[in-house]
């Protein structure tokens, strides 16, 4: 099986400086991994997973399967399955053509026959028996899972999905993603999957790149990467969170802990690093709570939405949007507190 | 495990190199013949433009930017440009002279019908030359789109016996020699003329249709070349409409004409435009049809360019052929910007049904059914007409019926000496060039497509300087031929480099024809969901397979539309065909009607006769053959 | 008659752009002195001629080319005649591949006109292209009739037929105009077609023949007149006479003084088919040959153009392309026919050499300008 590495990957658009899709980009995903690029439309995610799969050339660094250099490779020496948002059937071909198309170039594996393996592969995606239909013929789901069967035919190296389920309705896009968890893990194929949808990357992934203007903020499990932010930008992209800047104040007699104030609100918080002078610091939706009477803020309520297990509640303190994830929530204000080790610092200067 | 160990061996090192090396080869290719063919005839002419007496200069486009005779009242702000004031000033005073008026007048030349008018009267302005050509191929354009997009709708949407047929020969009049549509215009519309021969069975006439308003007989001549030209490029776009986005429209509450004019029109506009870009550039350029129906009067700048080489003023020449092409390029370049910017995604092509015309004698007497057939008669008139007249007078002399014109043709292929020219070997000459033409053109020109398409603004600047076979004089370029490649250039070392003869033909009429493919098929290339083609890349199939798999199976409509106009217009060439066969035995069908031309038209017009049915069999031919590729 | 419709490309001939001025080098013609061939002892009579002429003479219908062939290698029995169709560019191929120092394979030329033989002045050195003529070596030269010598100051060309440019009218509608001032008249409005001076030839051959009648400073005042009058100019002698006319848009034409000739041929009712001379006058529109600089087969040649002038072959000339003969009368003789449809003005007018060296060009271009100027 395959390890994917990228080192130093920079992409420049037009001449001299032009404009940077990618800077320095530094990235290992292991055999057999789940993982995913996610971040705004723009951060250069789909081109990060282009680059991969030797549509794009990059500017500077390399690209290596199981150090192997790629760079020079084209597309098709590759042995990447891709499948794309728009999933690029071949209108003019049938299903069963569509996945057998990369059989005409690579013999199917285990020496099965070409028929076989396509059967094989439309079993595998649940379309058995749609092999003669032409792809207009079927819905977005089924032709997303073409588009898979048909990536997947040749046996790939690496499997890289590109937005796979964004065309697709919300029901309809879980279920297809356990499909495909499902499918990944039983064939332990290396796969990059980009995606604009932090609750998609967090559900599906082994691990996970956060990207923001052309650069990896965080490369981290979905639980580290939600409890630990490594930077602002993934506290706040990364699920719902409360971000503060504050100045820090005076150390607390234990040493462990500093006072910090925000906007003339004293808070005390756990892991700041010393000699700094402002800090920022998030507390994500579910740490405050009514019972902590610590570190206490007065929420003025807007909206709240029952989710059944939660309320999940809209407001502001101090002009400043807060959420909160309360068991019942029916008052217009409300006072809620945190520990100070819930607390995490996203950045001190 | 190296990606490299997995190619499949049974297939040959050679054909492997071959088949990822090929769509680079064939740009090469397309680019060496380019330079030699094109490039270089037209540079060679184009530099005098930039030269006086040995030393750089722009000089001539001063004199000729600042005469009034090329450019009429622009002179003035050619030769003075930062005279803004005065130029406003003058702006001003004419707009305030210009006077708006309602009245009653009699358009239809011997009929009383009073129809209301209204009057713009502005004081005159001095187009000069350039602007004159510009009013004229604006009013050619718009008459020809006018005449061509109801001939699109009809054949696009409607189902009536021979309309494959008549689909095929919508190009026909593209290939006729421009002398044979003038004589033919005559004996449609003169005074003695098939038209009003019958309008006089019905006791009406005679008319003076060609004397009463020259400007418009010769627009009208200009939509019999290029209304088609619209016609068939829309059709093809209109067949590749996807019924179901209309469908979606309509289930969405669109009415009918609703969802035509929000979800047909724009994917039909990049053809209509394309139709009315190449119309406007060819009758710019337009020669001898202008004076050969309007007289002098309506000179054009080609006329004047031809003028200048006659007395070997090549500079003069050079320089209004010159801007002559900045101007068709510059239009095309705005034009490839409005078109990539309209490229969709992932049209499945599911082409509209077609109803049939005449269901039943109820439908064929609603007010659409009879609007139609009303555009039939007028294009019967129109586009029959002067070709049916023309054929009409091969067998015809002040005696009556006569078969001697034919007799002719016959006697010279059976009896003719080696140093005439003979009516089988034109024809033979014809058919072969065409279909040579048609395989070197096709390549190239869907390769400029597929190179061009998504390359951005580089992209677009190739494709707008691949379009300039249509943008350079055709005198000009003939002169060009002439002095760069029949009497040749001389190279270091004493050789000269010389091409004449078939080949050279082929590939001059490949050069003029490319364009067309291209314009053909790159609207609907870029329309292709660009995933198609990375998805087969990362299936393993070369650019080249994804090529020949993927993208030109879907743009089969395009290709076979451009083929079609690659064997007319090698068909119907005939200025550089011309220089390039002297002396030999390449001359081809319009050659031979300009050598039959003397002071008896007959025996050409009889050749033009035999012209007209070679090409239009072998257009029902191309496209029964290339029809079975088509979606 | 030459070429109805001027050739497209029209003369060419650019030394800049090949680069190449000054490198014609001419040595038998450097000092200007009159050195024509020499009668020769023993001519060589053997050997393929080449002979350039245009489409009509051996492309039309029934042409002369042909049968002077024949009957040339019948007289020549050692010799072979290779017709050659003159390139599309006329003359100016020729002065092109004389200034690109390129071998001309051809021996004579057939179908010069007097503009051909400017146009050769104009771009290559005086009297260059052709021999200097000796016309001891042609007997029969001196049966052209006088007011055909087309006045070369070098003496390369020998005339061997000619037409005649005139009006050709329908009595049915208009009265046979007298004068030029005539065509001038509300009688004519609208009536008269011509054809562009810039690419016709009878069109250049009816602006000249204005230019005879009015001068150099009075032709211009004349067609502003004839334009007030509706005068139609159309691009070539075809378009105007088998278009305009022939369909009755117009009753009167700018053509050839032999239409008869044909309108009987074709069965057309002659009263549409009348030829006027105004002022009396016709233009003369004289065709002539030549030898080739470069030719192989001097003699050969010299004995065809004294050929060209015999009896038999002028009567064939005259008939087979309908021009009239360069000799005078007593030495060829006409069908019946000929001479009673075939119309020959009493007085011909021609613009000669000299005056059209230097003026041809301007004179055209600003009569085209008075007409195009929008």
């Amino acid at each position: 099986m395959t390890e994917l590495r990228l080192e130093g990957v920079s992409k420049r658009y037009g001449s001299g400086e032009g404009t940077a899709a990618l800077r320095d980009v530094d990235l290992t995903v292991r055999d057999g991994e789940l993982f995913t690029l996610v971040g705004p439309s723009g951060c250069g995610k789909t081109t990060t997973l282009r680059t991969i799969a030797g549509f794009e050339e990059p500017t500077a660094g390399t690209v290596s399967f199981d150090g192997e250099p790629m760079t020079a490779v084209p597309p098709e020496e590759r042995d990447v399955g891709v499948v794309f948002q728009s999933y690029g059937l071949f209108p003019h071909m049938t299903v069963a053509e569509n996945v057998g198309y990369g059989l005409r170039f690579r013999d199917p594996p285990n020496g099965t026959s070409v028929d076989e393996r396509i059967a094989e592969l439309l079993e595998l995606v649940d379309l058995e028996g749609m092999g003669d239909r032409d792809p207009d013929q079927l819905s977005g789901g089924q032709q997303q899972r073409v588009a898979l069967a048909r990536a997947l035919a040749p046996a790939p190296d690496l499997l890289l999905l590109d937005e796979p389920m964004s065309a697709l309705d919300a029901r309809l896009r879980e279920s297809l993603r356990r499909q495909l968890t499902r499918i990944q893990s039983t064939l332990g194929l290396t796969t990059v999957y980009v995606t604009h949808d932090q609750d998609e990357a967090l559900a599906i992934s082994d691990r996970l790149a956060v990207m923001n203007d052309g650069q990896i903020e965080q490369v981290a499990t979905p639980r580290e990467l939600y409890h630990e932010p490594a930077t602002r930008f993934v506290a706040e992209f990364v699920g719902d969170n409360n971000v503060f800047d504050g100045t820090v104040r005076t150390r607390v007699e234990d040493g462990a802990r500093y006072r910090v104030d925000v906007d003339g609100t004293t808070f005390e918080l756990a892991g700041v690093p010393a000699g700094v002078d402002r800090v920022s610091f998030c507390v994500r939706p579910a740490a405050l709570s009514r019972t902590v009477e610590r570190n206490e803020i007065s929420v003025a309520v807007e909206t709240s939405e029952f989710r059944g297990e939660s309320v999940h509640v809209y407001g502001r303190w101090q002009e400043r949007p807060i959420v909160l994830r309360l068991e019942d929530a029916s008052e217009d204000e409300l006072t809620v507190g945190f520990e100070p080790e819930d607390a995490h610092i996203v950045d001190a200067w | 495990m190296s990606p490299l160990d997995r190619l499949p061996s049974d297939r040959g090192r050679a054909s492997e190199w071959l088949e990822h090396h090929a769509l680079v080869a064939v740009t090469l290719g397309t680019a060496v013949v380019l330079v030699v063919m094109l490039y270089l005839p037209a540079g060679v002419v184009f530099s005098e433009a930039f030269v006086d007496d040995g030393l750089p200069t722009l000089g001539h486009f001063t004199d000729v930017l600042t005469d009034p005779f090329y450019f009429g009242i622009l002179a003035d702000v050619f030769a003075e440009p930062l005279a803004i004031g005065t130029h406003l000033g003058s702006l001003a005073a004419w707009v305030g002279a210009v006077s708006i008026s309602l009245s009653v007048g009699y358009p239809i030349p011997g009929l009383d019908v009073p129809v209301p008018w209204i009057g713009i009267d502005t004081p005159g302005v001095r187009k000069g030359l350039f602007g004159f050509t510009a009013y004229q191929a604006a009013l050619s354009t718009i008459a020809s789109v006018a005449l061509g997009l109801p001939a699109a709708y009809v054949l696009a949407n409607y189902e009536f016996y021979g309309r494959q047929t008549l689909r095929s020969l919508t190009i026909l009049p593209f290939v006729l020699p421009g002398i044979m549509v003038a004589v033919g215009f005559y004996a449609m519309f003169g005074r003695t003329g098939t038209l009003n021969s019958l309008l006089g069975a019905v006791g009406l006439g005679p008319f003076a249709f060609i004397e009463a308003n020259p400007l418009a007989i010769v627009i009208l001549a200009h939509a019999f070349y290029n209304a088609p030209l619209v016609a068939r490029l829309t059709v093809t776009a209109w067949e590749a409409v996807d019924a179901r986005t209309v469908e979606t429209a309509r289930s969405l509450g669109a009415s009918e004409r609703r969802a035509f004019r929000d979800v047909v029109v724009p994917q039909l506009a990049p053809a209509v435009l394309t139709g009315a870009l190449l119309t406007f550039i060819f009758t710019f350029m337009t020669f001898p049809i202008v004076l050969a129906l309007g007289g002098l009067q309506l000179a054009t700048v080609e006329v004047w360019i031809y003028d200048r080489i006659q007395q070997l003023d090549y500079a003069e020449a050079a320089t209004l052929a010159v801007l002559e092409t900045i101007l068709s390029l510059g239009l095309t370049y705005a034009y490839l910007r409005y078109e990539s910017a309209q490229t969709g995604f992932a049209r499945a092509p599911s082409p509209p049904s077609k109803e049939r015309l005449i269901p039943d004698l109820r439908t064929a007497l609603s007010l659409r059914r009879l609007a139609i057939f009303g555009y039939g008669l007028v294009a019967l008139l129109l586009f029959v007409g002067p070709m049916a007249s023309l054929v009409v007078g091969s067998f015809t002399d002040g005696s009556g019926f006569t078969l001697r014109n034919y007799a002719f043709l016959l006697e010279r292929q059976l009896e003719g000496a080696s140093f005439q020219t003979q009516p089988w070997p034109a024809v033979r000459n014809s058919l072969l060039f065409g279909v040579a033409t048609l395989l070197v053109a096709v390549p190239m020109g869907v390769v400029i497509s597929v190179v061009t398409v998504r390359a951005g603004r580089r992209g677009r600047i190739v494709d707008t300087l691949a379009m300039l076979p249509l943008a350079v004089s055709g005198v000009v370029f003939g002169i060009g031929l002439l002095q760069g490649l029949v009497f040749g250039i001389s190279l270091p070392g004493g050789w000269r480099f010389q091409v004449t003869g078939a080949v050279a033909i082929v590939v001059a009429h490949a050069v003029a024809a490319y364009p067309f493919v291209t314009r053909n098929v790159s609207p609907l290339l870029g329309s292709l969901d660009p995933a198609m083609v990375e998805s087969a890349r990362a299936l393993g199939a070369s650019r080249t397979r994804a090529m020949l798999d993927i993208e030109l199976p879907l743009v089969a409509n395009g290709i076979v539309a451009g083929a079609a106009f690659a064997f007319a217009i090698s068909v119907g060439e005939f200025s550089s065909t011309v220089i390039l066969a002297s002396g030999s035995e390449s001359y081809t069908m319009p050659v031979a009607v300009e050598r039959y031309l003397g002071r008896r038209s007959g025996p050409a017009i009889a050749m033009g006769t035999l012209l007209l049915i070679v090409t239009a069999a072998s257009f029902v031919v191309i496209d029964r053959v290339g029809g079975r590729y088509e979606l | 008659m030459n070429h109805q419709r001027r050739t497209f490309i029209g003369t060419v001939g650019s030394v800049a752009a090949l680069g190449l001025a000054g490198c014609l080098t001419r040595e038998d013609d450097a000092n200007g002195s009159s050195d024509a061939d020499p009668e020769p002892e023993d001519p060589d009579l053997e050997g393929t001629l080449t002979v350039v002429t245009y489409e009509s003479m051996i492309d039309g219908e029934n042409p002369a080319g042909p049968w002077l062939k024949d009957a040339f290698e019948d007289e020549y029995p050692d010799a072979e005649l290779e017709w050659v169709q003159l390139p599309n560019q006329g003359i100016g191929h020729y002065i092109e591949q004389a200034r690109g120092n390129q071998e001309i394979d051809a021996d004579v030329y057939v179908g010069l006109n007097i503009d051909d033989l400017v146009s050769v002045d104009d771009h290559l050195d005086d009297g260059g292209l052709f021999r200097e003529l000796n016309e001891d070596r042609i007997d029969r030269s001196s049966r052209i009739r006088d007011g055909l010598d087309m006045g070369d100051p070098h003496d390369r060309v020998l005339a061997y037929d000619t037409g005649y440019i005139s009006l050709v009218y329908d009595e049915n509608v208009v009265d046979e105009p007298e004068t030029f001032d005539d065509l001038t008249d509300p009688a004519y409005e609208d009536e008269l077609l011509a054809q562009n001076a810039q690419t016709s030839d009878p069109g250049q051959a009816f602006l000249l023949w204005t230019i005879d009648a009015y001068g150099e400073d009075g032709y211009l005042d004349y067609w502003q007149d004839l334009e007030d009058n509706g005068v139609r100019v159309l691009e070539d002698w075809t378009e105007s006479y088998y278009g305009a006319y022939m369909n009755e848009e117009r009753s009167m034409v700018v053509s050839y003084s032999t239409d008869q000739v044909f309108a009987t041929d074709e069965g057309h009712d002659l009263s549409r088919h009348q030829v006027a001379f105004p002022n009396g006058q016709g233009y003369a529109n004289p065709e002539g040959m030549a030898i080739f600089e470069d030719a192989d087969t001097v003699d050969l040649a010299y004995e065809f153009l004294d050929f060209v002038l015999s009896n038999e072959a002028q009567a064939e000339i005259a008939q087979r392309n309908v021009q009239f003969p360069a000799v005078e009368d007593e030495y060829v003789d006409l069908d019946d026919e000929f001479d009673r449809y075939a119309h020959v003005p009493p007085e011909a007018v021609t613009v000669g050499y000299d005056d059209l060296r230097g003026n041809l060009d301007s004179w055209v271009d600003d009569w085209g300008r008075e007409f195009a100027s929008h």
